[in-house]
């Protein structure tokens, strides 16, 4: 008996050990090369892919290749802000020019060590084969990363109750030696809970003090975590296409209400129909099998056969998207009355989207570092985050949106005219904000 | 820690007596060890206590998954339809017409739902009317009881099937000549009468009756023997300085009373110095009756008394055979006789009853006056109510006998449940070779038909309609149909082999209406050059009049000798069958907006009744003071061979010998399905069953219509018998009263209002204090909303004059605000959610005028005492977003709060629902959501949230609001944020028209006004300002942001002459009651 617990005790320190070891490696995976890769997926991915070429060549090797083929020295800098720069000073670049019909987009705000880290990430990118490596290349999307370092936390407590466990274990076997060495008679066995009793009653100070603060730290976390109840933090689901914005509205410069077209007409901005996307897509047509693959889809929903003659065969089926921004169904929202009339820029609430692959929510923190726009700091599409915004946002006697003042003119006129000391009191920041219009009121937005 | 403690098992095991006195149930043996036979269950350490913990953590997890909101769908479109935008709502011109009423609407659409009716003030002949039943009618068209594909035998198959069948049948008789006949209602569409003569063509042998549920034959008939035109005249009410209307109910359900109810609306504001004078003499307290001027108190066999002592009156001759001695000494006749003599050709004498001869004295009287000139014009005649009851009555009976014809075809008409001998007609039209109903329900008709090809709903298709010579409509689908139905034009045309089906998108009775159109009506116009642009501008504006033909006085021709014997015979109990406002004729019986709707005057839910002369039915025995607990007492009434059970209500203003029993109730008396509302349920859920069948509500009175002098009367001699019993009755005001209190009803006369300030007829309030009076707006326990300086205010003007009562905005606010339906039930217990209601006030003995009590009164009087014959307000009641409002003070959550535009706004979200708010609201317009009425099994008969179907017509910009939360009128805030948005986006100020809300917008006569009370110039603001004035319970210095305007009626009352004098209120200075710029 004795000996099986000392030997399950060996046996679970070293897989505690080896769990430690297994932890710190993923851990420093996740820093490795992270600036590269994030470059590389932020504005490569969409058409380099490292190991295989796709609508451009493949980026592993790329600088030897550059090298060894007599690019003149800073070449490669000069063709990733704008290639058509180098193709004109290069004769390697002009050759490289002509790899494919498909001009590569600029790049000009890439900084050289920018560019650096990108080729670098790429020539030191393994294909991923393990479970770890492939944790590590996702770790990037939010979501994923929070989830790989919870579960690293969960094992790193399991491997300390292990730690505190097989040290008791031991500290008790050697306890039990002690007494039988001195008495000679084997002592009457403890049970653990007893043992645990028995301590904190001796140490009841200590015991009653780290029982509150774990009482209180308990209260305090879950109350924190209760309020991130329904709190769409980052919150991007999957979608039948993977449409990348940052194709669309980024490198093609779309404006976002050519597809989100009822911004300014209607509550909702309105999911593109299929008939939008066709405009469109009736001639683009995919680069390379993976687009291939998702335009397959706008065709299969619009009942169109790129194939054939190039016409509708009226055989449809809607495009069931998840939708990303949902507010509950007591919260009035307006987009015309935000866009139109209060002239917010899309990227106040939905962050830049042309860098953006599928829509998410994205986190205040994001929203508020984008140049701009209004700071705030309440989790984003929370009610906190709506009235603080109301609270800041101005709204001026003049020019107040794209179709002009005449209403809130109005507004302010009535309050110059009829209430002056309440007019100064809502000018001692300099301006009179939507929250002072009413738009703290509880009916402006729930009915 | 386990806790399986040996002594507690042995104590489990032993054998308890219990089990042992039970014998066999319990076999001794079964101990617990061996019940949880499985070791691993026994060992295991899940005892009470811990489930008890793994019960609390689960339903905690379960708690908390939750909040996380699921993953939500969003589909969009595949390819958008050009004119629609998810999220704003489209409005289409259309036209309702049912067979029995009429008028040019707007459909509210959103993605391709309509979900709300209002009528068209812009075009049409109906100015905007509408009734209760119009604007419910979107409701209907999610009935989950239509029927879904066609019928054969009562089994549901194909249309190619019945096609089939129909055609072989219908070609089989045509071989051997038989007949065939077509009952529908009064059809007024041109195309649908041209598909019907095709049809004919085809067959030969056809015969088409047009029958109405309620005939107006006697009009046409008296207007042929008179002028020799068999036409219904149109009438303007607008013209007419004096109106005299003998049993005509012509503010609900009389003809065009939709128009009517607008044109004499106009006539009745007191600010232009004059109104019309409006005399009724009818036996039942009517709609027309409760705004008249002078009512007189008459049996419907007196009603030719009255227009023969008129028509002496006025001149008009005297009219031999007619004892004219117990009415013409009435001071309501004389008061008629001497207002038509000063008013003359600008006078309309109408009367309600079918009988030829009493209509042929109207028309002699209207003719002596001159009316035929001005307010009636016989040349612009009503194309509706064509009803055929001769041929109607021979061929019910030839069927009966076995005579009928080979095949009958039943279009739009119901006449199982419509005609007195309807019962025995259901036995035998099996006996007719071919029988085929168009009904959109298995109604009482259609369940006695072998085949079923149900039309579809009048807002899934196309229409036209000519109801008046100068107007014609046009009815456009606003939704795709819901089920497999077909229009019963294409179903004529394809029998008739003229078409083929085309499922449900087909166009074949819509390319048929515009070649109609292309041949008829464009080459009659010169404004469009091309067909295409009038056809869409036809479309657009839904109606297109044309000026009518100046009215003309023919001679008039009939004689006057030998009328007497054709009168309507009087009886002990004279039976009056009238249409309530919301259930008409009963087309629509199983929508539960409109059973839930309160009638306008007896405010009664749910329930079909006999309204009873108060005094007789007090002194009767029968139970006057209704409420939550004390029901009405049953009565039988036999009229006839029919002999049925109603509850007897006591109405003020019924005419003593008589009683009143509404029409449109006892709708499927065989639990047809003809809607889920129409019958009665039980208190927590199901249906009550008669016969293993559905019990519906009420009784059908058609059955008691006379035909025995070859005419339908609805005046009809019968008997009424006291049974007892205490029959729940759930309505919605059971005090008849405003005891006198002037703070809530203000009423004068026009002749006081003429020549009085308005300190006499709407005095302020004044307070004493002890520098002198004070206006009562002087004195605050709060501190000032700032809400007249800032931005809005928004406000309402509800004018008691222009209110007719007739309950149209109630429907309006339901369904634009999402309001549930509770059932019978709980509108007994107190709790309908209504957001608005109408109260509706008698005089009592000791009141003046409604509000205004004598100067010695008992409050006993004033509660109980009504006037046998009273005058009523009627005063719309809706939260009155008090800026001091008492409600938001009590919210311990601030739930219910103020907002700087003057509204008392309502998070239900943040509510909690103690209901102090509601307990502290001096008007009593909070409402409480006791249940969850969208799933619980008590509303499943009722709400139609409950089906997929139903949930449709909720609009998607106003929450559902659940249990356990306040909900009150909101003042449509959507509609206010919308509107103001619309001003935004233009960037100009918010205008009169901006916003409205449901009610005022329901409201043709405009007698309610929403505005921005801080643009000096809105029309409310006007009107707020105005002499008129008031505010209810203005006392209490709430500072409601609704005002009243006083009600003035147009006649003499010399008491309330005496007692409204102009009073001094120097210390007030000039400022107007109520208004707030003191701060």
């Amino acid at each position: 008996m004795k000996m099986a617990m000392n030997q399950l005790i060996g046996k679970t320190s070293g897989f505690i050990l080896g769990l430690i070891a297994f932890t710190y490696v993923s851990v420093t995976s996740f820093s490795w090369a992270a600036n590269g890769e994030e470059l590389f997926t932020t504005h490569c991915a969409t058409c380099h892919k490292v190991l295989e070429s796709s609508t451009g060549p493949k980026m592993q090797g790329v600088r030897a290749k550059w090298e060894e083929g007599g690019a003149l020295e800073g070449s490669l800098h000069e063709w990733v802000r704008d290639w058509s720069v180098a193709a004109a000073k290069d004769p390697y670049a002009a050759s490289v020019a002509t790899w494919s019909p498909t001009a590569m987009s600029k790049f000009g705000f890439l900084k050289d060590e920018e560019i650096e880290a990108i080729f670098d990430y790429a020539d030191n990118y393994t294909a991923p084969v393990a479970a770890v490596a492939a944790g590590g290349g996702d770790a990037a999307s939010g979501p994923m990363e929070e989830e790989s370092n919870s579960w690293v936390w969960i094992l790193i407590g399991i491997v300390f109750v292990g730690i505190i466990l097989a040290v008791g274990g031991v500290r008790r076997q050697l306890k039990y030696a002690t007494v039988e060495n001195e008495t000679g008679t084997a002592p009457a066995e403890e049970s653990y809970g007893d043992e645990i009793r028995s301590w904190a009653f001796k140490n009841r100070k200590f015991v009653g003090i780290i029982v509150l603060v774990v009482v209180m730290s308990g209260l305090v976390y879950g109350y924190l975590a209760l309020n991130t109840v329904g709190v769409y933090h980052n919150y991007q689901p999957s979608q039948p296409i993977e449409f990348p914005h940052d194709i669309h509205a980024g490198v093609n410069g779309i404006d976002c209400k050519y597809c989100h077209n009822s911004v300014e007409r209607s509550r909702t901005a309105g999911i593109p129909t299929v008939n939008v996307c066709m405009n469109c897509h009736k001639g683009v047509k995919g680069k390379d099998d993976a687009q291939k693959e998702k335009i397959a889809k706008i065709y299969a929903a619009a009942g169109f056969d790129p194939e054939g003659p190039g016409s509708y065969t009226g055989e449809t089926d809607p495009i069931v998207w998840n939708k990303v921004h949902v507010l509950p169904d007591h919260v009035y929202f307006n987009h015309k009355q935000h866009v139109l009339v209060g002239g917010l820029d899309c990227k106040q609430c939905h962050g830049d989207m042309t860098k953006e692959k599928t829509a998410r929510v994205v986190p205040v923190e994001e929203l508020s570092a984008i140049e701009g726009n209004i700071k705030l700091t309440r989790p984003t599409l929370t009610m906190g985050w709506c009235i603080e915004c109301h609270g800041e946002k101005e709204i001026s006697n003049g020019p107040v949106n794209t179709v002009g003042s005449g209403y809130y003119d109005e507004i302010h006129r009535r309050l110059m005219d009829n209430d002056k000391e309440l007019y100064q009191k809502y000018l001692k920041d300099d301006k009179v904000t939507v929250k002072e219009l009413g738009g703290w009121e509880c009916a402006k937005c729930h009915y | 820690m386990t806790e399986n403690n040996p002594k507690d098992l042995a104590a489990v095991n032993a054998k308890p007596e219990y089990f042992e006195s039970r014998g066999e149930i319990a076999p001794q043996e079964l101990s617990v060890d061996e019940f949880l036979a499985d070791e691993r269950l026994r060992e295991a350490s899940t005892d009470r206590r811990d489930f008890l913990k793994f019960l609390g953590f689960s339903v905690a997890a379960a708690t908390l998954a939750a909040c996380e909101a699921p993953v939500t769908k969003a589909i969009p479109y595949v390819t958008k339809p050009e004119d629609v935008t998810p999220g704003v709502a489209n409005w289409y011109a259309s036209t309702y017409y049912d067979g029995n009423s009429y008028a040019s609407i707007l459909v509210k659409t959103r993605e391709g739902r309509p979900i709300h009716i209002k009528g068209n003030r812009e075009f049409g002949i109906t100015y905007g009317g509408l009734t209760p039943e119009m604007a419910a009618s979107v409701l209907t068209l999610y009935d989950g009881e239509r029927l879904k594909n066609p019928l054969k035998n009562g089994e549901e198959t194909t249309w190619s099937e019945v096609d089939g069948d129909i055609k072989k049948s219908l070609g089989a008789i045509k071989s051997k000549n038989g007949k065939i006949t077509i009952v529908s209602n009064t059809i007024i569409s041109p195309s649908t009468l041209r598909v019907i003569s095709d049809f004919s063509a085809e067959y030969g042998n056809v015969e088409h009756i047009q029958y109405d549920a309620v005939s107006y034959d006697g009009i046409r008939q008296a207007n042929k023997d008179s002028f020799g035109m068999d036409v219904i005249p149109s009438y303007d009410f607008a013209k007419a300085d004096t109106i005299v209307s003998v049993g005509a109910d012509f503010l609900n359900g009389w003809l065009l009373a939709n128009a009517y109810s607008v044109e004499y609306a106009k006539n009745r504001k007191p600010e232009a110095g004059k109104m019309s004078k409006h005399f009724q003499f009818e036996a039942n307290m009517s709609m027309a009756g409760a705004n008249a001027d002078y009512r007189g108190m008459v049996k419907p066999s007196q009603y030719a008394a009255v227009l023969a002592a008129i028509a002496e009156g006025v001149g008009a001759g005297k009219i031999s055979g007619i004892d004219t001695s117990a009415v013409k000494d009435m001071a309501e006749v004389k008061e008629a006789v001497k207002a038509l003599k000063s008013s003359k050709s600008k006078s309309l004498v109408v009367c309600g009853s079918n009988n030829k001869a009493l209509q042929i004295i109207t028309n002699k009287i209207n003719h002596a006056l001159g009316a035929y000139t001005t307010t009636i014009n016989l040349n612009n005649p009503v194309a509706m109510f064509k009803s055929e009851e001769a041929k109607m009555m021979k061929f019910v009976k030839d069927v009966l006998v076995g005579k009928g014809p080979d095949a009958v075809i039943f279009y739009g008409t119901n006449p199982v449940y419509t005609t007195p001998n309807g019962a025995k007609l259901s036995e035998a039209i099996s006996k007719i070779g071919l029988s085929v109903s168009t009904a959109s329900w298995n109604d009482e008709t259609a369940a006695n038909c072998q085949y079923v090809c149900p039309d579809h709903h009048a807002l899934e298709t196309w229409n036209d309609y000519a109801p008046v010579k100068n107007h014609y409509g046009i009815a456009q689908p606003t939704i795709k149909p819901l089920h497999n139905t077909a229009s019963a034009q294409e179903s004529f045309l394809v029998w008739a082999g003229k078409a083929n089906r085309k499922g449900r998108e087909s166009k074949v009775y819509f390319d048929y209406i515009r070649t109609i159109w292309e041949q008829e009506g464009f080459t009659r116009q010169t404004e469009f050059a091309d067909f295409h642009t009038f056809w869409n501008k036809s479309v657009h504006d839904s109606a297109m009049t044309v000026p009518a033909e100046a009215p003309s006085s023919p001679e008039f021709a009939a004689s006057l000798n030998g009328l007497a014997g054709k009168l309507p015979k009087g009886g002990d109990v004279e039976v009056v069958l009238y249409q309530k406002a919301s259930m008409g004729i009963g087309l629509q019986a199983g929508n539960p907006w409109l059973q839930e709707m309160p009638d306008s005057l007896s405010k009664v839910t749910w329930d079909n009744y006999i309204t009873m002369n108060y005094k007789e039915a007090k002194d009767a025995g029968y139970n006057v003071k209704l409420d939550q607990e004390h029901g009405a007492t049953l009565a039988s009434v036999t009229v006839g061979n029919e002999t049925f059970e109603l509850p007897v209500i006591a109405t003020p203003g019924q005419a003593s010998g008589t009683i009143g029993i509404a029409l449109g109730y006892g709708r499927g008396e065989n639990g047809e399905e003809i809607g889920k509302a129409a019958f009665r349920t039980k208190e927590y859920g199901g249906y009550e069953m008669e016969e293993g069948k559905r019990a519906s509500i009420g009784k059908n009175a058609f059955r008691l219509i006379d035909i025995s002098a070859g005419y339908m009367s609805y005046d009809v001699v019968g008997s009424v018998k006291k049974i007892g019993g205490n029959y729940p009755i759930a309505a919605t005001q059971f005090q008849l009263t405003a005891m006198g209190r002037s703070s809530i009803v203000r009423e004068t006369t026009l002749d006081i209002f003429n020549k009085k300030n308005e300190t006499a007829y709407n005095p302020p309030h004044m307070l004493t204090t002890h520098h002198g009076k004070e206006h009562v707006s002087k004195f605050d326990l709060w501190t000032s909303h700032p809400v007249e300086h800032v931005g809005h205010r928004w406000a309402l003007s509800i004018d008691l004059n222009s209110c007719l009562g007739c309950g149209t905005c109630l429907i309006a606010c339901q369904s634009e605000n999402n309001v549930p339906v509770v059932g019978k039930d709980e509108v007994r217990r107190g709790r309908e959610m209504a957001w608005l209601r109408i109260d509706r006030y008698y005089k009592s003995e000791d009141e003046l005028a409604v509000g205004t009590k004598k100067e010695e009164f008992s409050y006993g009087a004033l509660e109980d005492n009504i006037e046998e014959n009273p005058s009523v307000v009627f005063m719309p009641m809706m939260c009155q977003h008090c800026n001091h409002a008492p409600c938001e003070t009590v919210c311990p959550v601030a739930a219910t709060n103020h907002s700087n535009e003057g509204l008392n706004q309502m998070a239900y979200n943040r509510c909690i629902g103690t209901r102090y708010c509601a307990n502290n609201c001096p008007y009593k317009v909070r409402r409480f959501n006791w249940f969850n009425y969208p799933a619980y099994k008590k509303f499943t008969e009722i709400n139609p949230a409950q089906d997929d179907l139903g949930r449709m017509v909720l609009n998607p910009d106003v929450t559902v609001r659940t249990r356990g939360v306040m909900e009150k009128c909101s003042l449509c805030v959507q509609k206010i944020q919308e509107g103001k948005l619309v001003a935004k986006a233009e960037g100009r100020p918010v205008k009169d028209g901006d916003v409205t809300v449901a009610c005022a917008d329901a409201c043709a006569t405009n007698a309610i006004t929403i505005g921005d009370w801080n643009d000096t110039h809105s029309e409310v603001r006007v009107a707020s300002e105005g002499k008129r004035a008031y505010q209810a319970l203005e006392e209490i210095g709430v500072k409601p942001n609704i005002w009243y305007q006083v009600k003035v009626r147009n006649h003499d009352n010399a008491g309330l002459d005496a007692a409204q004098v102009e009073k001094d209120y120097a210390h007030h200075g000039s400022e107007g009651h109520g208004n707030e710029g003191h701060h």
